[in-house]
């Protein structure tokens, strides 16, 4: 009897309990709910200047799918990491909120510009600071980028080595106010890359400068508007404001917590129902397109640097033969994959480089002006591929890396390219490790889709890598020893390299868009690449979430082209 | 010296485990002292050969940690190079006898994606997380279960039996993601009185000190109640949905576990006394027809893990299951073959248990 009167009990309370909880009020306590204070925050020095309203501190909180993959800016090279890093430090340059325009970060002014176009000199402002309260001096500030040309190249995501040290010879601070760089050769988008995360000064108490220290404890300091008081991996990350920043974007908030999601369906519903204030990278179109109908939700769309393309490998049969390859370019239907795949929410790409970039234009659209059917059918006939005697085609892609809906779209392709009748697309899909390797290596697949997101925001960015040194599997050129731009495989090859690396150098910026106008025509005549579309980023918040009216863009919370989410503009009513 | 939670759980679990093992070799039998022994003796070479055929299969299966972390912007040389400091060009041989020798020590390394942190630290933040939610998922499955069961064979033939069986049916054959969907939809989106995402309020959570990474029991620890209640709201849909899936087969197995024993003699004697048929039911046939669920639970365990993976995908609860589906995506060899060795031994080590308590509970096993 005893026994059952105790299993009972167990059972009943058990039961109460979920009970209890369950009708236990409203799930979400209001973000503005006072909390305890965090450890950071107890151990914040005194000297400080905190807000006095500490009573109800406002919180905002944004949901990602995105991972961290490392907090250090001498290895971080990622879009998540690089938001995380941007909002807790500040470089010498850096972008103004909502736009694509450089601006100055802890430089008092643009660059003194050598005639050479290889010494860069920075003045710094007074009086900056880490979140600890340590004074950052030029000699410092120097020693962190310095750190960058040194152990970066052994960190492991291989920041240095695309951004760093192809570039940079030397970092110098003549005096306590003045940082100088030395260029290897001139470089014109160099104040783009100057604005890039791995250009901000790490916390030496977090980051030792003989060693990569990818995830360092909490608190981590930086010169810039935030710190991170806590660090809750797969969990969450906690911001608090940064009393010694004298910058100009100043929280608004009280904290900022992004919270990580493992599936893209539960962020949506979690910001439905008030759980996230925002939920920012990645949703799917299917669920953007949902949330587009919930009141109290806005969607901010965002013309943003993600493009999708196929790569198509000018030294292996049949993409070797020019009227293959431009065949390929004029049976493409863009707007048809658009509206077909993912209900008109991705915008049909005519150039890699995309609109509102230098020199962006639409060569692909002027010379196939795609579909045009006619024209593939006679550009194949022309290689002797007809109806009786079609082209095979195999054509690559990743099942999952993408997205699922990769192999809808890859399906509606073969379907307009075998429309000319006069070609027969085999699909292959790879594991993705195993694809990105034989694809960019330039020696396995002729056809395969890849995708490509910005390092800087500069046109540039979207033609050299897929024309220097291999072209990430183009083969446009050859990689050559002593050289940084590879062996051209033919003259055309070699006209659109020497347009590009005058782009590269030149500083008159009109000159600059003219030089990258021509060079995106002969890309296109060439096919190097067959850009497709692009995916707009979206981010979804409730309607409590404002933008600052005081910067560009505040309907997508300030988030320009350059991807770039700056915390301290964000501000929450009640 | 600072212990890590993952250690402190291995304590917490471990200790009680080891004195219950010593209890039972002074004051157990011959037979079941045997018994126990072969059974050790058989789950470490069981453990052996799995973490061996995981780390060769990771190898044979396409794909490799770095490429695919480092995408196109992934040039030959910086593979190479972050292949070597990974130590993966290494002869497969000396990658085996490292893996084989970090298993042993329970260090496991580092990972090879996500930041290259040891293993150790990132299973302590992860194996709590799971065990705060499977624990009490099996505890509500095992009562809906065994009261279900127990309550359809009391009703033999009548409608609630036939609900009760339907139940048992239909909820065992709904997709976890389509049943968490639904609750989320229901509970969070349009009634709006549950949470559904994550393991607590992310502001409250800012106030939690992480003893154990057991959020309920760090907040008590910490008299931390607002976290608590917390904790509680987040456990609920998770714990429900993975609940109700496990529960059928409980419901089912103690059903005609009960009906069987209705049947013997000494419930017919029982029955003669004029016992009255709900304690007849509840305390005198329910007590013997649990026997085969004590079974049918350690045979669960490794359901419940795998249902753990997906219940913990569809509510982003940060475990070892969303853990090592995100590994495996990364190809991280190191971080897969290192959280199925411990899902091995924790399945190993409840199947030792469940043989164990089967013997205690009913005294006619003999070993």
């Amino acid at each position: 009897m005893k026994r059952r009167s105790t299993f009972s009990i167990v059972s009943l309370f058990v039961l109460a309990s979920m009970l209890l909880v369950a009708c236990g009020g409203q799930a979400t306590p209001a973000a503005t709910s006072a909390a305890q204070p965090t450890e950071a925050a107890t151990a914040m020095p005194e000297a400080t200047a905190m807000p006095e309203a500490t009573m109800a501190p406002t919180t905002i909180v944004i949901g990602t799918t995105d991972k961290i993959a490392s907090f250090d800016p001498a290895d971080a090279y990622a879009v998540r990491d690089w938001e995380v890093i941007k909002n807790i430090n500040e470089g010498l340059l850096k972008w103004k909120p909502g736009t694509a325009e450089l601006g100055l970060g802890l430089a008092t002014a643009m660059p003194d510009i050598s005639a050479d176009g290889l010494t860069y000199t920075f003045t710094m402002r007074d009086g900056v600071k880490f979140g600890d309260g340590t004074d950052l001096t030029a000699q410092m500030y120097a020693d962190e980028l310095n750190r960058l040309l040194t152990i970066g190249p052994d960190c492991p995501n291989g920041v240095a080595g695309a951004l760093a040290t192809p570039y940079v010879d030397s970092i110098t601070a003549p005096d306590a106010k003045t940082i100088v760089f030395q260029l290897k050769t001139p470089v014109a988008y160099f104040p783009q890359i100057l604005a890039g995360a791995p250009y901000t000064p790490a916390d030496p108490s977090s980051f030792p400068a003989d060693a990569c220290t990818l995830f360092p404890e909490a608190p981590i300091y930086g010169v810039g508007p935030w710190f991170v008081s806590q660090f809750t991996a797969g969990e969450q990350i906690v911001f608090e404001p940064n009393p010694y920043y004298n910058g100009e974007l100043k929280p608004q908030v009280d904290r900022v917590i992004v919270r990580f999601f493992s599936d893209p369906q539960t962020m949506a519903l979690a910001v439905q129902n008030g759980e996230i204030d925002v939920a920012w990278r990645f949703l799917g179109t299917d669920l953007i397109g949902q949330l587009k109908s919930v009141a109290d939700l806005t969607v901010g769309t965002i013309s943003g640097g993600s493009i999708r393309y196929l790569i198509i490998n000018h030294t292996m049969a049949p993409m070797d033969d020019p009227n293959v390859y431009q065949a390929v370019a004029y049976a493409i239907d863009r707007n048809a994959i658009s509206d077909t795949v993912f209900g008109g929410q991705v915008e049909p790409l005519y150039s890699m480089v995309p609109p509102g970039f230098i020199g962006a234009n639409e060569a692909f659209d002027t010379q196939y002006a795609s579909p045009d059917l006619d024209a593939a059918k006679a550009s194949l006939a022309k290689s002797g591929y007809t109806a009786d005697k079609p082209l095979q085609l195999q054509m690559w892609y990743p099942p999952e890396h993408y997205g699922a809906e990769t192999a809808s779209w890859m399906q509606v392709i073969k379907q307009q390219l075998e429309a000319t009748g006069a070609i027969q697309v085999d699909l292959q899909a790879q594991e993705w490790s195993t694809y990105v390797t034989a694809l960019t290596g330039g020696d396995s697949y002729a056809v395969g889709v890849l995708g490509w997101f910005f390092d800087y925001p500069d046109s540039s960015n979207y033609l050299d890598p897929f024309v220097y040194n291999g072209g990430e599997g183009t083969n446009v050129t050859t990689a050559a020893e002593g050289s940084d731009t590879g062996t051209p495989i033919n003259d055309q090859a070699k006209q659109l390299v020497d347009l590009l690396m005058q782009a590269d150098t030149e500083t008159d910026q009109a000159k600059r868009a003219d030089l990258y106008g021509q060079a995106q025509d002969i890309y296109a005549d060439m096919v190097v690449s067959l850009p497709l579309f692009f995916n707009a980023e979206h981010v979804v918040f409730r309607s409590n979430i404002h933008g600052s009216d005081q910067y560009a863009s505040p309907d997508t919370l300030n988030i320009g082209p350059t991807i770039e989410f700056n915390y301290a503009t964000l501000s929450k009513s009640q | 010296m600072k212990l890590s939670p993952f250690a402190l759980i291995f304590v917490v679990i471990g200790v009680p485990a080891l004195l219950a093992l010593g209890y039972i070799f002074i004051r157990g039998s011959a037979g079941l002292r045997r018994y126990i022994m072969t059974r050790i003796a058989l789950t470490l070479p069981m453990i052996f050969i799995l973490a061996s055929l995981v780390f060769f299969v990771m190898r044979v299966l396409p794909g490799d940690p770095v490429s695919s972390a480092l995408g196109p912007k992934g040039t030959p040389e910086l593979i190479a190079r972050v292949r070597t400091q990974l130590g993966l060009n290494d002869p497969l041989i000396v990658q085996y006898g490292r893996f084989l020798r970090d298993v042993v020590t329970f260090n496991f390394g580092n990972s090879l994606t996500g930041g290259h942190r040891p293993i150790v630290d990132e299973m302590s933040e992860r194996f709590p997380a799971t065990l705060e939610l499977v624990v009490p998922a099996s505890i509500l499955a095992l009562l809906i279960g065994v009261y279900g069961g127990a309550f359809a064979a009391a009703r033999r033939k009548r409608a609630t039996d036939y609900a009760l069986r339907l139940y048992s049916v239909v909820i065992y054959s709904l997709p976890i993601f389509w049943l968490g969907l639904m609750l989320q939809l229901l509970f969070g989106v349009r009634l709006k009185v549950l949470p559904i995402s994550g393991r607590i309020d992310a502001v409250v959570g800012t106030s939690l000190k992480h003893v154990t990474n057991i959020y309920a029991i760090d907040s008590l620890i910490s008299g931390n109640w607002n976290a608590l209640r917390s904790v509680g709201l987040h456990l609920v849909l998770p714990t429900v949905t993975l609940g109700l899936i496990l529960s059928g087969v409980f419901v089912r197995l103690t059903r005609i576990n009960v009906i069987e024993t209705f049947q013997s003699d000494y419930i017919a004697a029982a029955r003669a006394r004029g016992i009255r048929e709900r304690v007849l039911v509840y305390t005198h046939a329910l007590k013997n027809a649990l026997i085969p669920v004590i079974t049918l639970i350690g045979l669960q365990v490794a359901i419940l893990l795998a249902g753990a993976v997906l219940t913990e995908t569809v509510f982003s609860w940060p475990g070892m299951g969303s853990y090592l589906v995100e590994r495996i995506s990364g190809r991280d060899y190191t971080a897969v073959q290192s959280v199925i060795t411990v899902f091995a031994l924790f399945v190993a080590l409840i199947s030792l248990a469940v043989d164990i308590i089967y013997s205690l509970v009913d005294p006619r096993v003999r070993y």
